[in-house]
């Protein structure tokens, strides 16, 4: 703003989350520098499209969960979710032959679970982790029961295009990526309700007594987290063209680490999509280069775990300082 | 001021109708739609196969009464067996399997603990990632695959009998015995109340808090390593993921009886009733024929049932 | 009345201070008290909000530094520099919020952090725990038996077990701060007999109170602080209800106000009948007009804030009607802002603003449906609007991106009020505007509200310093035990009134 008087301290809002988004992008360069250099295979058209692709997918999982953290919350079921909607998504297109019906069942089952966390946040007032903890395991039982051991595979061409096809040489899912960045930072930064969800995440006390409808936005982020699942749910299945009972079960971390890794605080208030999107390139980056040096990949959900508490400690610690 | 102020009547009276009566409808109702459950032979199967549960369950207790959660307890259990068969099957000796066991279990206890409580880690996350950790290295140090060849001197711990009684159950029994006389009759047990209950007294009162804190979750660990051993014995083989999700069941034990999740409130006879509620149901849902996933969401559907009405408890 | 104790007139006081002063950035909190605790004594702290009584009791009980000023226990001058420092010489605080554990039960809680060996190593002595539990409670006389667990006990008992726990790490001194502000009549009957007994016993005890009743049945000594300053010690004796008083209102009027009382007050815009809430209150029926500012007196505890969130729909309301403007509300937050209903919360930093956000962030908050109806929100547009407000109310701050948490006390508060002016509120309720605030900034809160209320607002404001409702107030209702008890107009809007009516009397 043009008002800023010279010589007064530094306008800190703008300054500071800029400098640390910087700062990650500059991560995500080292990294992939760091790569190329351990690996040839690193800077192959190949890999780089793998790279682009996971990172898509990632995104898409943890965009919704970014407005869940904004407001202090958490969505553990995100990766159950996923498995329940691509498994019910997959039998209607079976089922159907119909693509757009499974594209239907895939984000309207994501959205009423997340319709459901909202109510059990907001009604019940259960902490949102411990009853997005209960409804995990709720879909993960329905789902194995479901499926029965069985997998479903052999989707139309036209539904495949999502997951695997490509457009200017582009994975499809890319273009996915980007629209959804452009379409969720917009709703963060440039609607009210996106002001409103900073505002309960700040300070839920403070906002509800300036009028925010607390409960109908917190509603809103789970919803929404919900039906992100269910899109990504479906990209999955395009992807790699089958479903089965465990589909989401190792989902769940890395889209939590996404976020977080991107520099949004757990405890709510601050944070973005762009941020998640650079922690999901991260992220992708780790893992990848992990598997390029063959390293075993049971070692991932180690290192995402470490991750994720080394994310979580800086988090804490900036804080403590502030306070 | 003549009259008494009031009765020191224990809360039992308050919440025994709670549990006991939920796992007496289930009882009924098991019993009428499955003809082997009611079965001595059948009960008695319960109780030993609760027991590990039990073993997870009376820490989880402590720990959710400090208003915290331990969810890498399934991941540490399974680590725990892991190393636990890797190292009867090096050395042949059943005590140091159990002494590795025990080391593995306390040391991501204590991690745990510090995470939290040095830290300022939510529990929930930092347990989150202790049990990518745990799940991690599991994986890797099997390779994915389960060690088998266990030897029978793990094998009789959960299969034999002392005395007429299963082992398990004695060792259920030590531990819940144990884990009471902790709470009630020590300092720790009471300062484990005044973690959850109000933890500014206790800091107030010189206590080192955080020291007490890592207390707690180191011991969870400490069980879950002694878990192992009976896990183990009953599989007669470690596999990389036995005992995922147990925690889950421990936690909907604890919910079901009666712990509450913000209030620094406890009890383990509750938690005890509430593990055999929870065997009772994986049980019965066994019996009936329905796969583990359906138990699971029957459990879910439990969990959230018992926070609903613990919320309307702490309201009223 | 109630003689002093044992060797207390005599021989040198239990504890002294003399000269104490202590400055906080803007505001002298006290200046050159002397106060003496003798033993057996029940040494009586008398002063408006703001005079000093709770400062000088955390200096006392070491949890803040004097800045000057000297301590004499029996007569040896010494140091208190911490709260473990006043504990070694006999210190105990009774705290309003307390440090129970409420699933322990009373034996436990009273020895938290020293309980007693068993013969059995690990394990604690059980019985031994609930005999000397016993032993304490039975010297106040607090007849319970000491395995109830502390979560049962009402208000007032789990005070009694407060006592207890201080008296068993052997308290000398015991300070009491308003102790009976949450008790019945029954309840605090008991507490006297209690207090007595220990007088007997020897203990000294510094009470701090606004019931005038209970300063004449309990004290031996009343010492009366204003502006920071002691005022009068005397004896119960040699003083009236009336005398006390006057000595802890009577001050020199150097703020200005500036207010143009209301000649014409206009439509009734905030009508409640029989308001009832399940925070406590009861039977509320007020009224404000267009032009007025009204007030809302009484003691802390008496229900204003409580009034006021029910008002504004943040609490439960279980009976009454609410109306603005002729119509009905029954709403939540959510439906109040939007009709235009403003709240200035008593706790700026945890209820009024976010404070990592910025001060425009913060200023546009309420007003987000008004000023962009479809939904889209445009950053420079809200930074202009926030602008408007910085200058309008001359908020210091280089520019609406600022965070809110470095502001100072004063202009965080008018970033909450420009809150609710960008927001376009037509009826106020302010809970405390000018607590904490300077001088400077006080008056231009004034201001505002003065043209607020010209320009046909109303306003309802919540205020423990008499003087302001006095000054700024067109008339003004007096609240205690969570009713109205009385409405004053403005010919007898005076503090004595105000004062008199909020006391029992």
């Amino acid at each position: 703003m043009s008002t800023a008087a010279h010589g007064m301290p530094a306008r800190l809002t703008p300054s500071r989350d800029t400098l640390q988004a910087l700062y990650r992008l500059l991560a995500a360069g080292l990294l992939c520098v760091v790569l190329s250099f351990l690996s040839d295979a690193f800077l192959t058209p190949g890999n780089i499209i793998n790279v682009l692709r996971q990172t898509a997918l990632l995104f898409m999982m943890a965009s919704g969960l970014t407005l869940v953290i904004l407001t202090a919350g958490l969505d553990l079921s995100i990766g159950a979710n996923i498995g329940l909607s691509a498994c019910l998504a997959a039998s209607v297109i079976k089922a159907t032959g119909s693509p757009w019906l499974g594209v239907a069942t895939g984000i309207g089952c994501g959205t009423l679970v997340g319709l459901l966390n909202g109510a059990l946040v907001t009604t019940l007032r259960i902490p949102s982790f411990i009853a997005t903890y209960g409804m995990m395991w709720m879909l993960t039982g329905i789902t194995y029961y479901y499926m029965g051991g069985e997998t479903i595979h052999g989707f139309p061409a036209s539904f495949r295009q999502f997951g695997s096809g490509y457009f200017l040489g582009v994975p499809i899912p890319v273009y996915m990526m980007l629209l959804f960045l452009l379409i969720g930072s917009a709703f963060a930064q440039r609607t009210i309700w996106g002001q409103e969800i900073y505002a309960i995440g700040a300070n839920p006390v403070a906002a509800q007594l300036s009028g925010v409808p607390v409960a109908r936005r917190l509603v809103l982020v789970y919803v929404v987290s919900g039906a992100m699942a269910g899109l990504a749910s479906l990209i999955i299945l395009a992807r790699i063209n089958s479903a089965q009972g465990d589909i989401g079960e190792e989902l769940t971390l890395p889209a939590i680490a996404a976020v977080l890794i991107g520099g949004t605080s757990l405890f709510g208030g601050s944070g973005s999509l762009s941020g998640t999107l650079i922690g999901a390139l991260i992220l992708t980056l780790v893992l990848n280069g992990m598997n390029l040096l063959q390293i075993n990949a049971a070692w991932q959900p180690l290192i995402t775990g470490t991750i994720v508490l080394l994310a979580v400690w800086i988090d804490a610690r900036a804080r403590r300082a502030s306070e | 001021m003549t009259k008494p102020c009031a009765v020191a009547t224990p809360s039992l009276l308050a919440r025994v109708p709670g549990v006991a009566i939920v796992l007496a409808i289930l009882f009924v109702v098991l019993g009428l739609t499955s003809p082997s459950f009611a079965t001595p032979a059948n009960v008695a199967n319960i109780l030993v196969q609760s027991t590990i549960l039990l073993l997870l369950a009376l820490p989880m207790t402590l720990i959710i009464m400090t208003e915290g959660l331990d969810l890498s307890m399934g991941a540490v259990l399974t680590f725990a067996s892991i190393a636990l068969a890797i190292t009867v099957l090096a050395t042949g000796s059943v005590s140091l399997a159990l002494l590795a066991a025990l080391v593995v279990g306390s040391g991501f206890g204590l991690l745990n603990g510090w995470l939290v409580a040095a830290l300022d880690i939510p529990p929930f996350i930092a347990t989150l990632g202790t049990l990518g950790i745990a799940q991690g290295l599991s994986l890797v140090a099997t390779d994915g695959q389960s060690v088998v060849g266990i030897p029978r001197s793990i094998q009789v711990v959960y299969s034999g009998s002392m005395l007429g009684i299963p082992i398990p159950i004695v060792i259920g029994a030590v531990a819940f015995a144990l884990l009471c006389l902790l709470l009630y009759r020590t300092r720790f047990g009471t300062y484990v109340f005044a973690l959850g209950g109000n933890r500014e007294a206790l800091r107030l009162a010189g206590v080192p808090v955080r020291r007490m804190l890592i207390a707690v979750y180191a011991l969870g660990g400490a069980m879950a390593g002694f878990a192992a051993l009976l896990m183990t014995g009953r599989m007669s083989a470690a596999h990389p993921t036995a005992g995922l999700g147990l925690e889950f069941d421990a936690i909907a034990a604890v919910a079901v009886g009666g712990t509450s999740f913000e209030r620094g409130d406890g009890w383990l006879i509750g938690t005890l009733l509430g593990v055999v509620t929870v065997g009772v149901l994986r049980n019965g849902l066994n019996l009936l024929a329905l796969p583990s996933s359906v138990q699971v969401a029957c459990i879910g559907a439990l969990v959230i049932f018992a926070l609903f009405v613990d919320g309307l408890r702490s309201r009223a | 009345m109630n003689a002093g104790a044992v060797g207390g007139s005599l021989g040198a006081p239990e504890f002294e201070l003399q000269g104490i002063s202590k400055q906080f950035p803007g505001v002298k909190a006290l200046d050159d008290v002397s106060f003496e605790i003798r033993a057996g004594e029940v040494h009586m702290l008398l002063g408006e909000n703001g005079a000093g009584k709770s400062t000088l009791m955390k200096v006392l009980c070491g949890a803040y530094q004097a800045d000057s000023g000297a301590f004499f226990h029996r007569g040896e001058p010494v140091r208190i520099a911490s709260p473990a420092d006043a504990g070694k010489f006999g210190i105990a605080v009774i705290f309003q919020d307390f440090t129970l554990v409420p699933y322990l039960d009373i034996a436990q809680n009273i020895f938290l952090g020293r309980e007693f060996a068993s013969r059995i190593p690990g394990l604690t002595d059980r019985r031994r725990t609930y005999v000397e539990a016993r032993r304490v409670l039975e010297s106040i006389g607090f007849d319970i038996d000491p395995r109830t667990l502390v979560y049962r006990l009402g208000v007032a008992q789990q005070q009694m077990v407060e006592i207890a726990k201080a008296l068993s790490q052997d308290a000398r001194i015991l300070v009491m701060d308003e102790p009976t502000a949450a008790l019945s009549a029954r309840e605090t009957e008991q507490l006297f007999a209690a207090i007595r007994r220990l007088k007997r016993g020897g203990v000294a005890i510094v009470y701090i109170s606004h019931r005038l009743a209970e300063v004449f049945a309990l004290g031996d000594r009343i010492t009366v602080l204003r502006d920071g300053r002691k005022v009068a010690s005397v004896l119960p004796a040699d003083t009236s209800p009336d005398d006390l008083v006057t000595l802890m209102v009577g001050r020199a009027v150097d703020t200005t106000y500036g207010r143009t009382f209301c000649a014409q007050p206009g439509d009734v815009v905030l009508d409640v009948k029989g308001l009832a809430a399940d925070s406590g209150i009861s039977a509320i029926d007020l009224t404000v007009r267009a032009g007025e500012i009204v007030g809302l007196c009484g003691l802390v505890g008496s229900g204003r804030t409580e009034v006021a969130r029910a008002i504004f729909g943040a609490d439960r309301v279980t009976a009454g009607e609410i109306s603005l403007a002729g119509e009905r509300i029954d709403g939540s937050p959510h439906d109040s802002a939007r009709r235009g209903i403003a709240f200035i919360p008593e706790n700026r930093k945890t209820q009024g603003l976010a404070l990592a956000r910025s001060v425009g962030d913060n200023i546009v908050l309420a007003g987000l449906q008004t000023m962009f109806p479809a939904g889209l929100y445009a950053p420079h547009r809200a930074a202009q609007a926030a602008q408007v407000m910085i200058d309008k109310l001359r908020i210091a701050t280089p520019g609406p991106r600022r965070i809110v948490g470095l502001l100072s006390g004063g202009n965080q508060q008018k970033v909450v009020i420009g809150k609710w002016l960008n927001a376009g509120a037509r009826f106020f309720i302010f809970d405390e505007p000018t607590r904490g605030i300077d001088v400077g900034t006080k008056a231009e809160i004034f201001k505002l509200l003065d043209a607020l209320a010209s320009e046909g607002a109303g306003i309802l404001m919540i205020s423990s310093e008499q003087t302001e409702i006095v000054h700024v107030c067109d008339r003004a209702y007096v609240m205690r035990d969570q009713q109205i008890v009385g409405e004053l107009s403005r010919e007898q809007l005076t503090e004595a009134n105000i004062v008199r009516l909020g006391m029992q009397s």
